[in-house]
């Protein structure tokens, strides 16, 4: 060290130049052709300790620097003074890496000029792994969330894990039952999946992140304390583990595990933080995953519930029923129906269809209150106007104004006909096709159920004779849209016309026709619920010996 | 094809005084926009505590689905319970239809409509609300 004081000791000499470049903030060599040290400025002295004018260079700068210097003096190179300078060339000096550029001086020696390089290089790699990180967790994202499989969301965790971040990964989902479900993967192969009836608090850490605690640092971790069940078969001696939550929309989604083998540097800092990153991501897609398989299994139970019941004959009096649901697959429509079939013979058999405002969830759920409440009002169905007050009752609520619409029918088989009482509820009234094919519509009117504090409602009585029928139905068949131009509506005028041609037909014949033309008239259009009942008087001989007064069998 | 062509909702408020506000639809009131057009009756109302009448010109008024009557029933009770009355001005068939058959047209128009109430039995036909227009 004591040698840099003792600057003219290098520089031999001064010259006007020489205290400028003495004084450069950056290392600068004379060196002759013959390889011995000429000159060195103040900086070279800091930077290579033994430096000194006639030092030979290989014995006090670097190997590539020295076997630069030699290249440029190589025979194939332009004769002494005159030839192009060696070429800069990079290498690392102690833990610093530096840019060596030469200049031919007049004389034929080389003057090297260095620039530390360490900053820039950093940087650059610094940026580098940032560009490749973004691009693997854009990429993961992409994948991730073009799934909404839980499943499938492990898969590609644990792939991606194991090819970008680990020699192997493993994916474990909170306890379904007694068991997790894992996904395995490893560096080359493919994601594999178990079911492990297995302790989580085995793992350093897993138990916590299962919980979504913050994860432990891997150094803290021994990787020889990982379960066999953690190791893919045949991974060897594990290095070094990361165990990670995976964090989801309030709840965690699962941990995820990473391994790397012993002969591999094991986790460090910026690797750790960047996995968690990772983590966040395949943990909100998971999550996603999840709710969605919830949502989706919701639906379907709600679906299952409300599928309208299968019609038939009861007490002599025909139903027959048509539901199509709305094409829109994410919503459950509000339509709905039901048959509650008298409970003795001679009794009177109710029928409800209706039409709940809105759709999806909130549509469902208000649709099956619905039809809980009117089966409990079941007794009281010889006065409708009690039960739908009672229904309004029920399902008024301060928040929201949501409402339904609906008819009830109550039919009953006296001496050969059918007596009928109709009551809409703020809905289409139904329709009646006599014997002649005359079309009538109900006279009966009130007002919708659900959202206002008292409501009217005003039943119609009447009696189909055998072969007459009443027709119940939404709104979605008289607003289906479609026609030749295809924007028109079917209409309550083209109902009635098919209806006038149903005279005298068993109900399921009516329903199925009013289906197939409705059918037709949307073409491939959109369209809402749809659904219709029809309540038939059949033709019929009465095989009860009661006068026909009493109750009786009929056959169809 | 068919599709139901996507009515954007606009609301054009007018107001005359401080106690009344005239708020024209031109669209569909649907699932879609119902809950925009609640919101923008709620500011109207937060807006101007002297209000105590607001008209909502349906002239231009498409699509009224059940969600639409829905919130004109939310509507009319919000502004009930503030003491501001609500009117449905320049009703087109199709709002008078539908306010027709689900019986709320006295409810918010404050009269019977049309006719009324003929006598119940099996061959009467009542006044369609249809028929009125």
């Amino acid at each position: 060290m004591e040698s840099f004081a003792k600057a003219s000791d290098r520089t031999r000499g001064t010259d006007d130049t020489g205290a400028v470049w003495e004084a450069a903030p950056y290392p600068v060599l004379v060196v002759d052709a013959g390889g011995a040290v000429r000159r060195a400025n103040h900086a070279a002295g800091a930077l290579f300790p033994a430096v000194r004018p006639g030092a030979r260079l290989a014995d006090v700068v670097p190997q590539w620097l020295a076997a630069a210097h030699h290249r440029g003096f190589l025979p194939h190179q332009d004769g002494h003074g005159t030839g192009a300078p060696p070429p800069a060339v990079i290498g690392p000096v102690g833990d610093r890496t530096y840019e060596a550029h030469p200049t031919r001086h007049e004389d034929g020696s080389v003057v090297w000029w260095l620039v530390d390089d360490t900053d820039h290089r950093l940087a650059s790699d610094a940026l580098r792994v940032e560009r490749e990180r973004t691009a693997f967790l854009a990429e993961a994202s992409n994948l991730l969330l073009s799934s909404l499989n839980l499943e499938r969301c492990m898969d590609v965790t644990a792939r991606l894990a194991a090819r970008h971040l680990a020699d192997a990964a493993m994916v474990i989902a909170p306890r379904s039952g007694r068991r997790h479900p894992v996904t395995v993967c490893t560096m080359d192969g493919e994601p594999r999946r178990a079911r492990l009836g297995v302790d989580p608090s085995d793992v350093p850490g897993l138990a916590e992140a299962l919980q979504g605690f913050p994860p432990v640092p891997s150094r803290w971790i021994d990787p020889d304390s990982a379960p066999d069940w953690v190791v893919p078969d045949g991974f060897g001696r594990v290095g070094s583990m990361v165990v990670t939550p995976l964090p989801g929309h309030g709840v965690p989604a699962g941990a995820l595990v990473l391994l790397r083998r012993s002969d591999r540097t094991s986790f460090n800092d910026s690797e750790e933080i960047f996995a968690r990153l990772f983590a966040a991501r395949a943990g909100a897609a998971m999550s996603a995953a999840r709710l969605y398989a919830e949502q989706a299994s919701i639906t379907e139970i709600l679906m299952r519930e409300l599928l309208p019941p299968r019609l038939h004959h009861v007490d002599g009096v025909e139903f027959a029923a048509g539901y199509r649901p709305s094409a829109d697959e994410e919503r459950i429509g509000g339509d709905f129906y039901d048959v509650h079939p008298a409970s003795v013979d001679g009794q009177e058999s109710l029928v409800v269809l209706g039409d709940v405002c809105g759709k999806g969830l909130e549509a469902a759920v208000l649709t099956g209150k619905i039809r809980n409440t009117l089966h409990a009002l079941l007794p009281m169905a010889d006065d409708h106007q009690r039960v739908l007050r009672l229904l309004n009752g029920a399902l008024l609520d301060s928040h929201h104004t949501r409402f339904a619409t609906l008819v009830l029918a109550s039919a009953v088989r006296r001496s050969g006909n059918v007596r009928l009482r109709l009551t809409s509820a703020g809905h289409p009234a139904p329709l009646i096709v006599r014997a002649d094919g005359r079309v009538e519509e109900a006279d009966t009117k009130g007002m919708l159920v659900g959202a206002l504090p008292r409501i009217e409602t005003r039943t119609h009585t009447t009696e189909l004779a055998p072969g007459e029928s009443c027709l119940l139905f939404t709104d979605g068949i008289t607003e289906a849209r479609g026609g030749p131009l295809g924007d028109e509506l079917f209409g309550e005028d083209r109902l009635r016309t098919a209806l006038a041609e149903c005279a005298g037909m068993p109900a399921e014949a009516i329903v199925e026709r009013v289906r197939m033309l409705v059918s037709e008239w949307l073409g491939t259009g959109r369209h809402d619920d749809m659904a219709v009942v029809a309540i038939t008087a059949p033709r019929g001989a009465h095989l009860s010996a009661v006068g026909g007064h009493g109750p009786g069998r009929f056959t169809a | 094809m068919t599709t139901f062509p996507p009515h954007n909702l606009t609301l054009t408020r007018t107001v005359t005084d401080p106690h009344i506000v005239h708020i024209a639809i031109t669209g569909d009131l649907d699932y879609d926009t119902s809950e925009e057009f609640l919101e923008t009756v709620a500011e109207e109302m937060d807006a101007r505590p002297e209000l105590r009448e607001l008209h909502l010109d349906c002239a231009e008024l498409g699509t009224c689905d059940s969600m639409g009557l829905s919130i004109l029933l939310m509507v009319h009770r919000r502004v009930t319970l503030a003491g501001i009355k609500l009117y449905l001005d320049n009703r087109q068939p199709a709002l008078n239809r539908l306010l027709g058959i689900t019986g709320t047209f006295r409810h918010f128009i404050g009269e019977p409509e049309g006719g009324e109430v003929p006598t119940a039995g099996s061959e009467t036909r009542i006044v369609h609300p249809r028929d009125e227009n």
